[in-house]
């Protein structure tokens, strides 16, 4: 199936630091930039209409009682299933741009 | 007005036109089309059109698709809107701006309204209007519709707005390329790099996170408090429901008895006095006792709604949701299905996944809905003894009505799975829930929600129950005997209900009951009005009718268990059939639900009578 994929730089800032890591990996509290949405496209586009699209600052910040993440973007909450955290892939912020 | 769920928009509008409708804190539930007058200064009325809340308009949700075609014209008998109030939170105004641009691009007139400012300055954000005025070329002004304020100006824009020409030319949302990945990626960066610039230019300052928001999600999302605060939610509504409602329901109860004691003293005895003592006084009153019930649970559901609690809780439910096949967002229609059905199937439109939605109300009619308390609770007081059972918690009656209610949560879990693993098999989807900050519900929006559901619910009772208990007196009269009514089982009322007692009889029920279940098919609870009736007609002492005394005489212990199970199980209201046909749009869904509930009823009920 056809997926997102990124491809101008993000628009924030400095160039993100690639490790491959998923949302799903990131500690509470970290803020991580998104880089790419592996979903088929009818199910990134509830994720797009938020706001939430490569380049975007997003922070997990707490996990729902069934260990599924709540995840901030842009000061709205938004919970996920932790199957479509795994298929969201993050880079973590350089420190000179940690936000925090 | 438009705007994205939980902006506001639907306060703003009750402020604006004082109509009453569904206000809430929940993402989506204003599913039911809304439209109002508002009063301008010159005396002149515009047409307001509450439209849902929508985060697009990619028409993936029935409420997108609803707001879309509205937008463009394209319901029959609404016209096109002459100018467009936007609504935002502007505590989150960089992401609710995602649907600003395609809205602008109708090129109609249109007012942005930032909402909640008063939050937004509280904890310490800041925006200028009037920069974002001149790069998106609308007018902007700052409301706090809970307070009321800023609405004077959303009025002026409005009458300037009808002082306009109008013209029914048609407009079309830009829509972003859809199913194909990377043009509507490229399309959705390029709209959010253009917000940001936006954002930028009016130098908007985020707030910083709500403090009480965040510590009460602290406990209703915990790993151990939150699954306990979700579970004592579930048992204070129904606890209220049935502890808090009986000095109510005492006290409606005494009103109606009362004032038919005084017809049946102040009227002559005539054919009318047994027409509105034994037709219209049982049959309505023995329904329209149940009314504080259903506040009660309409307020608490209000509440849940309006507080925020009730995203918190699908987020919750959507593990245990997501075993049977279902989703998290399935959650609020199937726990409305407490209250009644019909609003519940309109909450389910928020359910972006075709089949999840079918699947979902398909079930919900298996949740016991307010209509069916009516019969569980007279045949319950009439065939379970009052004594303890296990313990000095839970009495016998208090047991087997919660085991109805179980009966039904089985019978939705084990359909949905087997549906989901049949006629709507759908590959696990995501599921994606926006959790706004809890806020203090507006007594004055729930107030006039109750008024407005109790408008509907007596409405009801004045329509479908009256007329039924009206035809149903007449059929006991004739045909006449000697010049006055028959009795009851040579009336034409007797020999309808001979005809279909063959098909009723292997479940041990006479012809009574089997009426009270023909015209129960119209909306469950008129088998209390109809009993009435029957009975009332049929007991010639001048005292007022003992409906469960009644029953006791006519139904073996085994058989009214045999009924309870058979309303636990069918779909007998008219009210649900129509929507369903409505929200699927055509019969097959609607048939399929009907004769699969009507059998499941039918072999439970057989069972049930041959086990106790």
């Amino acid at each position: 199936m056809d997926t997102i994929q990124q491809r101008t730089l993000p628009q924030t800032s400095a160039d993100p630091v690639w490790t491959g890591l998923r949302l799903g990996d990131i500690p509470l509290r970290q803020t991580v930039e998104l880089t790419l949405i592996d979903l088929p496209a009818d199910e990134a586009e509830p994720l797009l209409e938020r706001g939430v699209l490569p380049g975007c600052l997003i922070c997990p910040v707490r996990s729902s009682p069934s260990g599924d993440p709540i995840v901030s973007v842009d000061g709205t909450l938004i919970a996920l299933r932790r199957e479509t955290a795994a298929c969201l892939c993050v880079s973590l912020l350089t420190a000179l741009q940690d936000v925090g | 007005m438009i705007g994205p769920p939980n902006s506001g928009k639907t306060t703003l509008f009750n402020r604006l036109t004082g109509l009453r409708q569904k206000v809430a804190n929940y993402p989506g539930v204003t599913v039911e089309k809304h439209v109002g007058r508002v009063q301008l200064a010159d005396e002149s009325f515009v047409d307001l059109v509450d439209l849902p809340g929508v985060h697009g308009f990619s028409a993936r949700t029935l409420d997108e698709k609803i707001t879309r075609d509205v937008l463009e014209g394209r319901i029959p008998g609404l016209r096109t809107p002459d100018a467009l109030v936007l609504t935002v939170d502007s505590t989150r105004l960089e992401s609710q701006l995602m649907l600003v641009e395609p809205v602008l691009d109708l090129e109609l007139p249109t007012l942005l309204v930032l909402n909640m400012v008063d939050e937004l300055q509280e904890r310490g954000g800041s925006v200028d209007d009037e920069v974002l005025e001149q790069r998106l070329g609308v007018e902007v002004v700052r409301t706090n519709a809970r307070a009321g304020t800023g609405v004077e100006a959303v009025q002026a824009f409005l009458s300037r707005a009808s002082m306009r020409e109008t013209t029914e030319e048609k407009r079309s949302l830009t829509n972003v390329p859809r199913g194909v990945a990377l043009p509507m990626m490229d399309a959705f960066t390029a709209r959010r790099s253009r917000v940001r610039t936006v954002v930028e230019a009016a130098r908007f300052v985020p707030p910083r996170e709500s403090g009480p928001s965040e510590r009460l999600d602290a406990i209703c999302l915990h790993r151990f408090w939150g699954p306990l605060v979700f579970l004592a939610v579930v048992v204070l509504v129904f606890q209220s429901m049935f502890t808090w409602a009986v000095p109510l329901m005492d006290g409606v109860d005494f009103l109606i008895s009362g004032s038919g004691e005084w017809i049946a003293t102040t009227l002559p005895p005539s054919w009318f006095r047994s027409l509105l003592i034994d037709g219209v006084w049982a049959g309505v009153g023995s329904v329209v006792i149940f009314l504080p019930q259903i506040l009660i649970l309409f307020l608490f559901l209000g509440v849940l709604e309006d507080s925020g609690y009730m995203a918190r809780a699908a987020v919750i439910a959507d593990r245990m949701m997501f075993r049977v096949g279902l989703q998290g967002r399935a959650f609020l229609p199937l726990l409305s299905g407490y209250a009644c059905a019909v609003p519940a199937i309109l909450a389910a439109r928020t359910i972006d996944d075709e089949r999840d939605r079918i699947a979902t109300i398909f079930v919900t009619p298996f949740m016991t809905c307010s209509a069916r308390l009516p019969v569980y609770a007279l045949l319950i007081a009439a065939f379970i003894p009052n004594e303890p059972f296990l313990g000095p918690f839970m009495n016998r009656r208090a047991a087997v009505l919660l085991g109805l209610y179980g009966l039904g949560i089985v019978a939705a879990v084990g359909t949905a799975f087997l549906l989901k693993r049949t006629l709507l098999r759908t590959k696990p989807g995501s599921f994606l829930m926006e959790l706004p900050p809890y806020r203090i519900p507006s007594p004055r929006s729930l107030a006039l929600r109750l008024l407005d559901r109790s408008k509907i619910f007596l409405r009801r009772a004045g329509r479908i129950i009256f007329t039924v208990s009206i035809l149903l007196w007449v059929f006991t009269q004739f045909p006449r005997v000697d010049g006055g009514p028959p009795p009851i089982d040579d009336s034409a009322l007797g020999r309808m209900g001979q005809v279909i007692e063959p098909v009723i009889e292997p479940l041990g029920f006479d012809w009574r009951i089997g009426m009270g279940l023909l015209t129960s098919l119209a909306a469950r609870e008129v088998i209390v009005g109809t009993l009435g009736t029957i009975y009332g007609v049929e007991d010639t002492s001048d005292d007022s009718i003992n409906l469960q005394a009644a029953l006791q005489r006519d139904l073996t212990t085994g058989s009214a268990i045999g009924l309870l199970v058979f309303f636990v199980f069918a779909l007998q209201c008219m009210s649900t059939v129509a929507v369903m046909r409505r929200e699927t749009a055509g019969w097959k869904w609607p048939a399929l639900q009907f004769g699969y509930m009507l059998a499941l009823a039918y072999v439970g009920a057989f069972i049930a009578v041959r086990v106790f």
